[in-house]
């Protein structure tokens, strides 16, 4: 007898990391909001101090359709056109 | 992978310690039981039931099937099993929300038409409980399904917080030869002579008690009062929930001459709270305004999101209500029931 592996892993997918910036000062930040009670209250608080410490601005914060949902290509292209980095990650 | 496992209970042991089980023993697979599988659906198993946008997946026959075996499934459930497959796959099931969530929902599988006399999937007595292979092991091959194929296992992809018995197995069928009802396949879109399956996201079922309603009002109210309850899992924008007369329940609303519209349209109508009780109970931010203590925060949008079944033994004044796992970003799903000729 053998085993039969029940699991399938994720298919794999190539992702080009965007290039880090050097140097904060100055840069454009972009902010993803995931639709979660007071998501946006800390990323704005988030965005003060490295605003007070690196020069960053807001320029822009894109809100999801849900906390389930991907980032939808749209508000991407959006991002892409306004900010120089994007902070996407929130959690409960 | 070879083994020297001619003892069963070794080769069980086997898949427990690879962490390919729900915490039960499973039925180890072989060829020939998937290959049963796969026929019983006419499938050659690379078919493609669907893909999870967001975490690079896709769901494929073979290992569905491999999972039906573990579950202890009989080949000719396996129609069903893929049917609820497909459904977790539609874009508006939206599986990443329930399937990982804090929340920890179970996917109630909810099978109608034919099919579910035909496997003998139970529709009365403890249809929720213990006892049928049916509804055990399909309900069990879905989540089999998802934690290795569909990437939710848990503490990686599923974070649910408590999780519920559900997440083992939930699955039942409708009891539509005493219902005086349409059934749910046909309500959403589907012929009375097909099978379907509809699964839904739900983090709690709650019982209904009412020995003394002989009219559908004051019944309706039970379900009403706990649809509105301050610890529901969502209070931004409308949910779906999904209501299980039994057969006094059924009975009483049937007499009355109500359709499941009819009582879909009061849930939608009475589940509504004020504002001021959210914000007492800081489920809605801000102090409650002397306008919030008469302004109704409704929790429905449409008669389309009560989900109504009729199901559960014929003797007690039992009814179920199970509200949805969140907004309606998340919406349940009927799929047809491939079924060979």
């Amino acid at each position: 007898m053998k085993l039969i592996d029940p699991t399938a892993a994720p298919v794999a997918r190539t992702v080009h990391l965007a290039p880090r910036p050097a140097d904060l000062r100055g840069l454009r930040l972009g902010l993803v909001e995931n639709t979660k009670f007071n998501a946006d209250t800390l990323l704005l608080k988030l965005a003060e101090r490295l605003r007070d410490r690196h020069g960053l601005t807001v320029t822009h914060m894109a809100r999801k359709r849900s906390a389930s949902h991907e980032v939808d290509e749209a508000a991407i292209a959006t991002l892409k056109g306004r900010s120089d980095v994007v902070i996407s990650g929130i959690g409960d | 992978v070879a083994s020297s496992a001619d003892d069963p209970a070794a080769l069980i042991e086997a898949y427990f310690e690879r962490g390919w089980t729900d915490g039960l023993p499973v039925v180890p697979p072989t060829e020939a039981s998937v290959a049963a599988m796969l026929a019983a659906a006419r499938l050659t198993g690379d078919e493609v039931f669907g893909e999870i946008p967001g975490r690079n997946t896709v769901v494929v026959a073979d290992k569905v099937a491999v999972n039906a075996v573990l579950a202890g499934c009989r080949p000719e459930y396996f129609p069903v099993v893929a049917a609820a497959v497909k459904g977790l796959c539609r874009p508006e099931f939206a599986y990443h929300g329930p399937a990982s969530s804090t929340g920890g929902s179970a996917i109630v599988v909810i099978v109608n038409g034919p099919i579910a006399a035909r496997l003998g999937i139970k529709s009365g007595n403890n249809l929720f409980g213990q006892g049928v292979r049916a509804n055990a092991t399909i309900g069990r091959a879905v989540r089999l399904t998802m934690m290795n194929v569909m990437q939710t296992q848990p503490g990686l992809f599923d974070r649910a917080t408590l999780g519920n018995p559900g997440k083992y197995s939930f699955c039942f069928a409708e009891n539509e030869e005493e219902s005086p009802w349409e059934p749910l396949h046909v309500t959403r879109g589907g012929r009375r002579e097909q099978s379907a399956v509809t699964v839904y996201a739900s983090n709690s079922l709650y019982q209904i008690y009412n020995q003394l309603a002989a009219t559908p009002e004051p019944l309706l109210r039970c379900f009403v009062d706990a649809l509105v309850n301050l610890g529901v899992p969502n209070v931004k924008g409308f949910n779906q929930a999904l209501l299980v007369f039994a057969g006094e329940h059924t009975e009483v609303l049937g007499k009355a001459g109500w359709s499941k519209r009819e009582i879909a349209e009061y849930i939608v109508a009475h589940a509504r709270r004020p504002l001021a009780d959210f914000k007492r109970a800081a489920r809605l931010p801000g102090e409650p305004t002397p306008a919030d203590e008469t302004t109704l925060r409704a929790l429905f949008e449409r008669p389309e999101d009560i989900l109504i079944v009729s199901a559960g033994g014929r003797a007690g004044s039992w009814s179920a209500c199970l509200p949805g796992w969140g907004n309606k970003w998340t919406q349940a799903v009927t799929t047809v029931v491939e079924e060979t000729p």
